[in-house]
This record gives C-alpha cells, structure tokens and sequence, in this order.
C-alpha cells in the first residue's frame, strides 16, 4: 500500500534542544497509530508539526501525496484534539462543533444537519445548547473530538485526550475512540505517555524517546520483541542480562554465559550471533515459572536455584524479587489461575527454582544502562545499607520525573 | 502577646469610618441651609436649585463628558492592542514596550502634567479640548492595558490554536475567539479609563487651555473662591452617580460569576 | 523565513500603536523635560531661544532644600504610617468570611473610584474653622478657640494617609491572601512564639506586597500637589506646589522644568530599586494602582 502520510528527516530544534532528531515514518491509511514516550521525547513536537503550529528546521510531510511542509494550520486537512480540550468557553456546544463549518461559510442548512449528525454520533443531543463549563469532563472530551470530526480531516492528530480524565471514565472513553474510529474509518495519529492507552487502541505505536523512533510496530510486537532497553523498559516491565555468546548450539540456539554469574543460559539465537559476540537480554517477568520444588521442564527450558527476597500480592498476580546469586535480582510475576490458599505459599527467603522457555529471552539491539532506571524497583526493605538506599530512592524518582 | 487579637479587626472597622466620615458629612451638609457646616441650619434644596442654573457647571461637564469619551475610546483600543501584544510576544522589543506601559502608572500626575504642558508649549500646539484628550489617553492606556492583560493572564492558548487547526484565520480567530472571551476585561479597562478621566484634575489643570474647563477644574477654581454649599450640593450628586455606577458593576459581575459557576 | 517575516510584521502591528503614543506622548515630553531645563525663561510666559546654566543655578535658591526635604520627609512618614496601618487590615480583611471579605473590599474600593479631590474638599470642611470637628473639639475643651485644624503640616500628613490608605491595603490583602498560613502553625511547631513567628515568617512572606504598597504610597506622596494646596499652608509647601506656582503664578516655565527634573530623578531611585527587586521576583508584585 501507498505511504498515506510521511515524516522525511523530520528536525525541530528550540535552541540548544533538539526535540525531533531527523525522524522518517509512515502512516497508512485509515490506521490508528500512536506515538507513544515519556514527555520531552518529541511526540507532541511532531504533532504540532503535522497540525501546523510548529514548522521544520529540515525534512518535509507528504499527506496523501502533497507536501503540507509550509501549509498554515487553517490550510491543512488535519485537524486536532487538544490536550485540555480548548473548547471554546463563549460558545454552546453545538456552536463549538460547528465552527469550522462556519469557518468554511457552508450553508445554515447543511452545518445544522452536519452538527446534528455529530451530535448523534457522540451521543450529546440532549447537551447541544450547553456551555463547555456546564458539562463533564467525558462530555468535554466528546465534544472535543466531534468538533475536530466535523470538517472530515484526511488525520486526526488526538493530543493526550484522555489524560485529563480520571481512570473510569478514560477507560470507557479509549473504548469509545475505538468505537468512533470503525464509525468514521478516518486516520487517527494518537499521542500519549500512557502505554496502556497506546497498547489498547492502536494498530502501530512508535516509541519515542529524546527526539527519535526507538521502534515501531504493532503493541504486541513492540511488547514481545523489543529491540532496545528503552522498548523493553519503557513498555511493561522487565529484567535485563547482560554477557557473551559462549557457545553456538545449532543454527537456532546458544547459550549465554552471564556476566558475574556462573550460569550459562540457554537461548534462542535471533539475531545469528557469533561466538564471544556481546549481547543483552531481555526477559518480562510473566515468563518465569517459580516452583518451591524442582520443575519437570523440557531440554529447551533454564533452571536457576534462587533466593526469594520480596513478595507484593497483587489480587490476580503476585510480584516476586528473587536473589540468583551475587546479588542478582529477577522479578517475576506469577499469575493465579487457580485457588491460592490450598498450596503451601512461598514465603520470604525461601529457596525457589525459577524456569523459563529458551524463546523468552529476547536479545536487544541496543542498550542503554540508564534505560534500568525505568524497571519497576523492589520495595525497600529494612536494614539495607545506606548506599543502596540512597540509589534506589534516586532511581525511583528519576523514573518518576521522566514518565 | 497576640492572642487572637482584636487589634486588626477594630482597626479595620476604625479606619474603613475615617474613610466614609468625612464624604457622610459633606452630603448631609449639601442640604444645610446654614453656609457653614458647624451648626445646622434647616433642611434646604437650594444649593441644588442654584446648582441647576449655574451655566458654567454645564459646560465644565459637557466638557468633561467629551474628553472622558473620546479618551475612553482611544485609550481602550491602544491599551487592549498592548495588551494582546505583551501578552502574546516575547522578547526585547516587548520588554520595552512593558516599561514604556508600566512606568505612567507610577510616575506621579503632576510630573505627567508638566512634561506635557511643556511638550506642547515647545511643538507650539495650542492647549484645549485635544490636548486634554492626548494627556488623557496618555495616562488611560496604561490602565486598559493593564486591565485587559489580567483577563488574558486566564486566557488558554490553545484556544487559538484550535481555532486555526479549524479552518479559521488570524482575524476570524480575534474576531470569534480571543475577542468576545477576553470581553470582560476590556469593558473594565474602558470604565476604569472613564471614571480617571472624568476625575482626573492635576493633569487637565496644566494642559487645560480657555474654554476647556471640565468638571475637576471647575470644581478646584471653586474650593478656591470658597463657595463651600454649593460643592457640597455638586460633589453629593457626583458621589451618588459614582455609588450607582459602582452598584450596575457589582450587579453585573454577580450575575456574570453566577453564570459561569452553573 | 517568510513565516518570520510574518509573524514580525504581526508583532509590530499589535505593539506600534501604544509604543508610538507613548513614546510620543510619555518619554518624549519626560525628556524635554531635561532639555527645557537649560533653556532661558522669556517674558511672555513661554520658553527662550538659545541655551543657559541660568535655571539650574536658579535652583540654589535657599528655600528649595527645606522644601525638598519636606517633600521626602512628609513622603516617608506617609508611608511607613500608612503600611503599619494596612498591614493589620489586609490581614483582617483576607482572614473573614467570605461575605465581610467581600463587603470591606468593596468598602476599600469605593475611594478609588469616587473623585479625589471632593475627598479631599470633604476634609477641608471637616476642618474648616466653622467645620463641625472644631466645635467638637472646642466643646469638648480639646483645643482653644484660637487654634487652627486646617493649613498646617500635620492636616497635610493626615489627609495624604487618607487618601493613599486604599492604594497600601489593596496591594497587601493581594499578597496576605496568597500567604499559606500554614506555615505559621509550622513555625509555632518548631516553638517560635506567636510574636517571632509573624515577624520572621508571616513579614518575609508577603514582602513583595510591602515592597509595591511602599512603592504605590511613596511615589505619588511625593508628586503630591492638590494635598498642601487645598489644605496646606506655607509651612507645608511640597515640590509639587513649587512646580505649580512657577507654571502658573510666575509663568516661569524652563524653572519649573528644572524643579519637575529634579522630582523626576529623586522618583526614579525608588522606582528602579523596585524594577530591579520586582524582575528577581519573577514580576508577582500587583501592577501599580490598579483597581479592576
């Protein structure tokens, strides 16, 4: 398929900063795709950049074939959900929805039938003489969304829509930005920091991360194969390995002997590494089994004896942080599928037999140490030297500074 | 020491009767038949009555009239520009233009009045109604901008730029957006220009030419000459239009809270 | 680049009508101001031709000293009494309940709205010799008969209060009302006493109320003119009278130039301290006078 919209060595700087370094993607049409990093990375720079409020320092858009690089925003058939709305606080809602039409001098009769389409379509019939202050945050949102709807725009540029709104009502509504999507089949480029909101709703997220495209893809191959640590880091949860090829087992398989462990792990060989080929692994907590026994496993299954150190119970799932030697922490979840009260519990600082496929782990392409600053850190226990405390605390809430 | 004092309060209520004591007496003073405030007299209207014929209260307050509107008018447009322009830009040229609208509200009147006056005397323009109408909007435009810039401190950006992603351009955009929303806060301005410009006296008292006394000069020639009973009579009434005013304001900008609260 | 050019256009567009009258109306005659003051007088009231050191010498006269002392004397007494006074009301004022908040508000409001000077006529037949308050006080065996409430030093003190009072509570019920009097508690929480926990807590906290009430008093005080006319005497003569009786009276317009520059440059110290003080704090102080 044609590319429907394209980003071609797309530049902004403001000053010193750069936000969007050199960036090329393509958008299909009729996709839902989501840019989708901490803030600062340089995803609302390139939506203002589409919408037109912002312009390139180099590279140019293409939107259906036409290059919109030097278009003003009311030229441009793209139209935008604004972070808080922006609804206009003076007018109804139904003269909200209706403005661009007006805009455009389209005739009385045709914008009333166009609102009143709107108004059906976000199910605000009963609201239409409202003023954006009289009505909810949800109701805002829609508003919001049939205004932009209205002038039938080749992409919808959504900015965080949903991030004003509380967790109820953003589920319900991402649900309905679905919903609108199959209604109106028009394209949508979805900005967010949330990854569940990305996950849920698009067909292909990029992440961002300090003004370039770590990777694109659909959620899952994003989740399951990513291809840096800030991928793996910044989407779920995850540990990392890092070590060298010691042994090429066939054309699938090698092992991995792990930097300050004695382990040599098993592992699918994607990337057809060499011998003495460097190489970071990442493995997502679900992918362990934990066993208080030694676990009947396959020829294609790692085996480690380790030391439980934390547990959180979490309802569905519980959190473990087990120690496989020197000092080495894994975290893994185990989910409950079946009643937890009849078995013996595994209990803190209980030796445990942890498990995983061979295929689990997933070699990276690129690493960054800082990227570990974003894993999910144990809780702090008592006791524990000053030093590490005050790392911790440090990579806590740099993690929390930059989501 | 201070245990949950009394201090404050009384003070308060001390000095908020200080202001009003003296405004009290004069009013009550305007219907004293005797000249002088210190005994009372008998109820009277006639200083009002006298008031009514006096033909050169008129004019000073059909001068008044038209330099207060014609200042309003300009001073609200120059002030709301300002306004929208320090709002909107950054940068050097706005940080002058920032000085140059924030110092005239503080340099003292009667500095403003002699500079003036002098800045006519030596472009050799003859003083009158026009020259009172520039010295007004001179000292008006600070405050409109003043008055407009607050409003646009609550004022989202983004609204512009919705306005534009839909189509519209800058002018639509002022005309439909940022104009109506920032309303308020220019009808503010311009009244606030109104009221200083009817009020003003030092700065009309020295750029004031033959035949454009207004209200204040007229007055002040009066407290001179010592007609005491018959400013008493005059100020009354200035001071009842002043609380009505000040009243419509309150009134509307109850109703306006309410609206915006349901 | 031609966006740019654009958006400059716009800039100029929206700013060059107010910069241009003010700079035509404000900075250009402030400084004429300075020029004329080297310009010799002619008789006829207007200004010479020519150039001369004559007006700035003439201001060696031996009664401008007093008279400039006065007017910085009177100026910051006028104000240190006027913050002392504002300081307790903005803070009754912003510790009420809404609707006496409200009502004291509007109460401190009013003033700025109501003409200055029937104000200020209002006092002068308070205090006339016939007024009302003399026969009180003489009633009362307060004062002699004799003396006299109206054109001395102190009238002029008391009314200047009176009429700068509302421009110092304004601005500090501004500031007391953004101040987190939480922070108070923490203090007494730490064992300061009431007493030290206002003064190093509670003062610092809303100094940069105090620092644009000051300024809002202390400058207009000392362009005062109507004040020491109206119910002054000529032991209460300020600047501002001797500006207006060499425009007026004498008709010597380069001296009053000479004097309008020296207030000029006396207002501006103060103003530039505040400028410099009000940048460092990220511009929260209220703009000046400013009522809506």
């Amino acid at each position: 398929m044609e590319d429907f919209l394209r980003f071609e060595g797309i530049t902004k700087t403001y000053g010193s900063t750069v936000a969007v370094d050199n960036v090329s993607f393509s958008i299909q049409r009729g996709e839902i795709f989501s840019l989708l990093g901490p803030s600062g990375c340089g995803k609302t720079t390139l939506l203002r950049l589409l919408a037109g409020f912002e312009a390139p320092d180099s590279g140019r858009i293409i939107l259906d074939g036409e290059d919109i690089t030097d278009l003003s925003p009311n030229h441009r058939k793209v139209n935008t959900v604004f972070q808080n709305y922006a609804l206009f606080p003076h007018m109804t809602v139904r003269e909200n929805i209706a403005y661009g039409l007006r805009v455009a001098k389209r005739p009385r009769a045709e914008i009333h039938a166009e609102v009143d389409r709107m108004l059906s379509l976000i199910q605000m019939e009963s609201h239409a003489q409202k003023k954006p202050s009289q009505i909810s945050g949800g109701q805002k949102q829609r508003t919001a969304i049939a205004r932009a709807l209205i002038m039938r725009p080749r992409v919808l540029l959504l900015d965080e829509p949903l991030a004003a709104l509380d967790l109820k009502l953003r589920q319900r509504m991402s649900l309905e930005l679905s919903l609108i999507h199959d209604e109106v089949g028009i394209t949508f480029m979805y900005v967010t920091h949330d990854q569940g909101e990305a996950m849920s709703l698009s067909d292909r997220i990029a992440v961002m991360n300090n003004g370039i495209i770590e990777q694109i893809g659909t959620p899952a191959e994003i989740y399951e194969a990513p291809k840096s640590s800030f991928v793996a880091a910044f989407i779920g949860d995850t540990n990392f390995f890092d070590g060298s090829i010691s042994e090429v087992i066939d054309s699938e398989y090698c092992r991995i002997s792990v930097t300050d462990l004695p382990a040599r792990l098993l592992c699918f060989n994607d990337k057809k590494l060499n011998r003495g080929d460097l190489v970071h692994l990442s493995i997502r907590p679900e992918k362990f089994q934990i066993s208080l026994d030694p676990p009947q496993v396959g020829p294609k299954h790692n085996v480690l004896e380790a030391t439980v150190e934390d547990i959180i119970y979490q309802g569905d799932h519980t959190r473990y942080w087990v120690d496989i030697g020197n000092d080495w922490r894994i975290s893994l979840t185990r989910q409950h599928t079946r009643f937890m009260l009849d078995e013996r519990p595994i209990k803190w600082k209980d030796r445990v037999y942890i498990s995983w496929l061979a295929d689990d782990g997933f070699m990276l392409e690129r690493y960054s140490e800082a990227d570990e600053e974003l894993l999910q850190a144990p809780p702090q226990s008592v006791g524990e030297t000053e030093v590490e405390e005050d790392s911790e605390l440090s990579a806590a809430s740099e993690g929390g500074t930059q989501s | 020491m201070i245990k949950k004092s009394k201090i404050p309060g009384i003070l308060t209520w001390l000095v908020l009767l200080f202001f009003y004591l003296p405004i009290l007496l004069l009013v009550v003073n305007s219907f004293n038949a005797s000249r002088t405030g210190g005994n009372w007299g008998g109820f009277t209207l006639k200083w009002y009555a006298q008031l009514f014929t006096a033909r050169e209260i008129w004019n000073a307050l059909i001068n008044s009239l038209l330099v207060a509107f014609f200042a309003t008018l300009i001073s609200t447009l120059l002030g709301t520009t300002a306004a929208i322009a320090l709002h909107r830009y950054k940068g050097k040229l706005q940080n002058m233009h920032y000085c140059l609208v924030y110092v005239p509200l503080v340099v003292p009147e009667i500095l403003l009045g002699i500079s003036l006056l002098l800045f006519f005397v030596a472009l050799q323009v003859e003083l009158g109604l026009p020259t009172m109408i520039m010295a007004h909007v001179t000292f008006c435009v600070s405050y409109v901008a003043m008055a407009v810039l607050a409003r646009l401190q609550d004022f989202d950006q983004a609204l512009l730029e919705a306005s534009r992603d839909l189509g519209a351009n800058t002018w639509y955009t002022t005309r439909k957006v940022l104009l109506p929303i920032i309303f308020p806060g220019i009808v503010a301005g311009g009244l606030l220009a109104f009221t200083l410009s009817i009020d003003d006296f030092v700065i009309s008292f020295f750029v004031a030419g033959p035949g454009s006394t207004t209200l204040p000069i007229q007055i002040y020639s009066m407290i001179r000459r010592g007609s005491m009973p018959l400013i008493n009579a005059l100020s009354s009434i200035l001071l009842a239009v002043t609380f009505l005013i000040i009243l419509v304001i309150q009134w509307i900008s109850k109703n306006q809270e309410k609206k915006e609260k349901t | 680049m031609n966006l740019r050019r654009r958006q400059l256009l716009k800039e100029w567009g929206l700013t060059s009508p107010s910069l241009l009258w003010l700079c035509f109306f404000f900075l250009l005659p402030t400084l004429i101001i300075f020029a004329i003051s080297f310009k010799p007088s002619d008789p006829l009231g207007g200004v010479g031709d020519g150039w001369t050191l004559q007006t700035i010498l003439a201001l060696r006269n031996p009664n401008y000293p007093e008279i400039i002392g006065r007017t910085l004397w009177m100026s910051a007494l006028t104000t240190v009494i006027t913050l002392v006074l504002s300081v307790p009301i903005a803070y009754h004022i912003a510790r009420s309940k809404p609707w006496k908040r409200d009502l004291m508000l509007l109460l401190t409001v009013v003033p700025f709205w109501t003409s200055f000077l029937i104000r200020i006529f209002a006092w002068k037949a308070v205090l006339h010799p016939d007024g009302l308050l003399k026969k009180a006080l003489v009633f009362c065996q307060l004062i002699s008969p004799e003396s006299l409430l109206l054109y001395r030093p102190g009238t002029v003190l008391m009314v200047m209060i009176y009429t700068e009072l509302p421009f110092a509570i304004l601005p500090l019920y501004a500031a007391v009302e953004k101040f987190d009097f939480g922070l108070i508690d923490a203090a007494m929480d730490l064992g300061a006493g009431k007493l030290r926990a206002y003064l190093s807590i509670f003062i610092p906290g809303i100094r940069n109320g105090l620092l644009s009430a000051c300024l809002m008093v202390l400058i207009p005080c000392i362009g005062s003119y109507v004040i020491p006319d109206v119910v002054g005497g000529i032991d209460s003569m300020m600047i501002g009278n001797v500006i207006a009786q060499r425009t007026f009276v004498d008709r010597n317009l380069p001296h009053a130039s000479a004097l309008a520059a020296v207030m000029t440059i006396v207002m501006f110290l103060p103003l530039l301290y505040f400028l410099k003080g009000k940048k460092q704090e990220d511009g929260t102080a209220t703009p000046a006078r400013e009522v809506v």
